[in-house]
């Protein structure tokens, strides 16, 4: 079984500004050319993947996990709007663009690449989701690289975004593309692992599991769906105490996409592991646990 | 490494409710969909559907939550998972649509009190479905909805296969879904991609596709079904030529083709027959056959099925795999009498009766907008 090593993270946390929207800026400094004719979600996409690509290149059969709560929330909305309020017929391209893997195929488009693709949503767990498809596509050799991220795009007016989100009025939100590249082989300076992804149905197997990990040298982070209160009870059963807080920002639904590249900038967290934990209102768990294998039992 | 075989099968189409009535239907000549008239802006347009056999287009949101639960029943009854591997098992979604229907039929609603009503204000999400579902049958495993147009609930099945062989899940919902909404409809009609004669992919006179109905769902499980179906593996690639149309030249096609005869450990010469994805657009079907041209000197029997189905968009990778499944299971391969005769331009001959097939290997091909390109590999040899 192959492992599966961390070689770069790109990402875009943008609070949300009326008077700063426009994205084609950051789009061309991304991925190096103007892409035109695209919205805000794909825009997003574009500027993470980018800026990952940057940050170690991309080989072209490297696939694309995508993953998301809610896709491309503004197209969806502009064609009914189109449809039913103002009776047209949608756009070809508008049209089109609704497909949510769209997103896939302008990052596969753009940066070149013409492996695996997949648009994959879940509500809670967007991140954790699309990271374990690639990590068993890199663990059965089916693919040698992937490319993984979600895409979270504001969609004003704001007060309409939040009934949309279910959120409390005055809430911020923001922008986010965060992403990660993956590979079956060690980079050269620093080879950090993606030691494991995995789901649990409740909590008493999610303790099970944590009681039988070597999680000494692991940090604890919660996920934006998990209490703290729940985190600190979780964090009794296992032998990772410290905490990584990553959590200090505005909503959006993929959070969690957030926290590896936190982690990975972080010099202090150098000679350390990860580990973030995330649930749902169902009380089912996701967990990701990322860092150098050789450090716990160093 | 487990074997993946398919444990229980639940299918509603135009054709009918059931497996069964879906099979049966097949010993029938493909028909022309009939239209229905969609209301926009006070117009009534006329557009060829095949909807849901007994079915009627009206209590939208009850309609689609109540047709899909009774597919996903069927499917686990059949599997007789009991109530503590119900507990653990995922779900993998594949759609196209979503629920978009229910959310049309909320914003039409809403617009009669307000033009300032707001669209997707409920249920935004498009993982809510995979909650509701698991909600509705008690699955407390992990849950995947794949949005990959055409593919979708192929390469649903494909990963939830994948993750049983990895010894990751031992069993999974595999759902395909794809509902009447007027964004499809009308999406279509103006790319002019509809027709409203009978499907006939890879005919000289093929004209367009028909939008379809389609709930399908199966239990795919890790332990052994004697004589059953078994899914090999797959491959899904993605093709950057255009994003409405697959590679003209075949090679997007014939690479996704060897890469999922790779995983599964078949040949070409193994495969006994392929189902086509046959959507009857002129594109479309010059890629394939370009695509079957490349690959094969003398390609196996080759068949398709939306001439019965219509395209069912996000679904057809699992209603497709349900029919042709069924179909071989009682000796016979799916036929198009007198479409793709043997005249096509394309170069391309559609199986035109039902000669008996024996078990073997057959590859299930399926293209989608977004250059999603995905082949599947079954078998029901023992």
């Amino acid at each position: 079984m192959s492992a599966v090593y961390i070689h770069a993270t790109g990402d875009h946390y943008a609070p949300y500004d009326a008077a700063n929207t426009d994205l084609k800026q950051d789009v061309t400094a991304a991925v190096g050319q103007p892409v035109r004719r695209i919205g805000r979600f794909i825009q997003l996409a574009l500027i993470g993947a980018g800026r990952c690509a940057q940050a170690a290149p991309l080989a072209a059969d490297t696939a694309v996990y995508f993953g998301s709560a809610r896709g491309d929330l503004e197209i969806s909305i502009e064609v009914m709007q189109t449809l039913f309020r103002d009776g047209h017929a949608p756009k070809p391209l508008s049209f089109i663009n609704t497909v949510s893997n769209a997103a896939c195929f302008y990052i596969a488009q753009t940066l070149k690449l013409n492996g695996r693709s997949s648009f994959v949503c879940n509500r809670y767990f967007a991140f954790e989701s699309v990271l374990q498809l690639a990590m068993l596509d890199i663990n059965s050799n089916a693919v040698a690289a992937a490319l993984v991220g979600t895409v979270d795009a504001v969609v004003p007016p704001l007060e309409d975004h939040r009934i949309r989100l279910e959120l409390p009025p005055e809430t911020p939100v923001a922008d986010a593309s965060h992403w990660i590249g993956l590979r079956a082989t060690p980079p050269h300076d620093k080879p950090l692992q993606l030691l494991a992804v995995e789901n649990f149905s409740d909590s008493q197997a999610l303790i099970a599991w944590l009681g039988s990990q070597p999680l000494d040298r692991c940090l604890l982070s919660g996920g934006q769906f998990l209490t703290e209160t729940e985190l600190q009870a979780l964090a009794t059963h296992c032998t990772a105490s410290e905490r990584f807080e990553y959590r200090d920002r505005a909503y959006y639904d993929s959070q969690s996409g957030a926290v590896i590249g936190e982690f990975v900038r972080n010099p202090a967290c150098a000679n350390r592991q990860l580990l973030h934990i995330n649930r749902d209102p169902s009380g089912r768990y996701a967990v990701m646990w990322v860092g150098n294998p050789n450090i716990s039992s160093s | 490494m487990t074997d993946v075989s398919i444990g229980g099968a639940g299918l509603h189409t135009t054709l009918g409710r059931g497996l069964a009535a879906n099979l049966a239907a097949l010993d029938h000549p493909p028909t022309a969909p009939k239209l229905h008239a969609v209301e926009l802006a006070g117009v009534e347009h006329a557009l060829p559907y095949f909807l849901l056999a007994d079915e009627p287009l009206r209590h939208i949101e009850q309609r689609f939550y109540d047709s899909i639960d009774t597919v996903v029943d069927d499917a686990l009854t059949q599997s007789r998972l009991s109530s503590a591997d119900r507990h653990a098992t995922a779900l993998f979604i594949g759609s196209s649509c979503g629920e978009m229907p229910v959310l049309e039929a909320e914003y039409r609603r809403d617009l009669q009190i307000s033009r300032d009503a707001l669209a997707m204000a409920s249920t935004s999400s498009l993982g809510n479905l995979a909650t509701r579902i698991r909600k509705r049958f008690a699955l407390q495993g992990p849950d995947y909805s794949f949005y990959t147009a055409c593919t979708a609930s192929a390469n649903a099945l494909g990963y939830a296969a994948q993750m049983i062989r990895a010894g990751r899940i031992r069993h999974a919902v595999v759902l395909g879904v794809e509902i009447f909404n007027a964004v499809t409809a009308f999406g279509f009609s103006g790319l002019q991609l509809l027709t409203r004669d009978v499907m006939r992919p890879f005919d000289r006179r093929r004209a367009g596709l028909v939008p379809g109905e389609a709930i399908a769902a199966i239990v795919l499980t890790g332990e052994p079904h004697k004589g059953g179906w078994r899914i090999l593996g797959g491959a899904n690639l993605c093709d950057t030529h255009s994003i409405s149309a697959t590679n003209p030249d075949g090679s997007a096609i014939a690479a996704v083709v060897r890469q999922a005869l790779a995983v599964s450990g078949v040949t070409l010469e193994e495969l006994a027959a392929v189902k086509m994805h046959g959507t009857a657009s002129l594109l479309n079907d010059e890629a394939e056959a370009a695509g079957i041209k490349l690959l094969f000197e003398t390609p196996p029997p080759l068949c398709a099925l939306k001439p019965y189905l219509g395209h069912t968009f996000g679904a057809c990778g699992l209603a497709e795999l349900a029919l042709f499944c069924g179909r071989v299971s009682r000796g016979t391969l799916p036929a198009t009498a007198g479409i793709c005769a043997g005249d096509s331009d394309l170069n391309i001959t559609l199986n035109q009766t039902s000669r008996p097939q024996s078990p073997g290997y057959f590859m299930l091909n399926y293209f989608g907008f977004g250059g999603s390109n995905t082949s599947l590999i079954v078998s029901n040899r023992s």
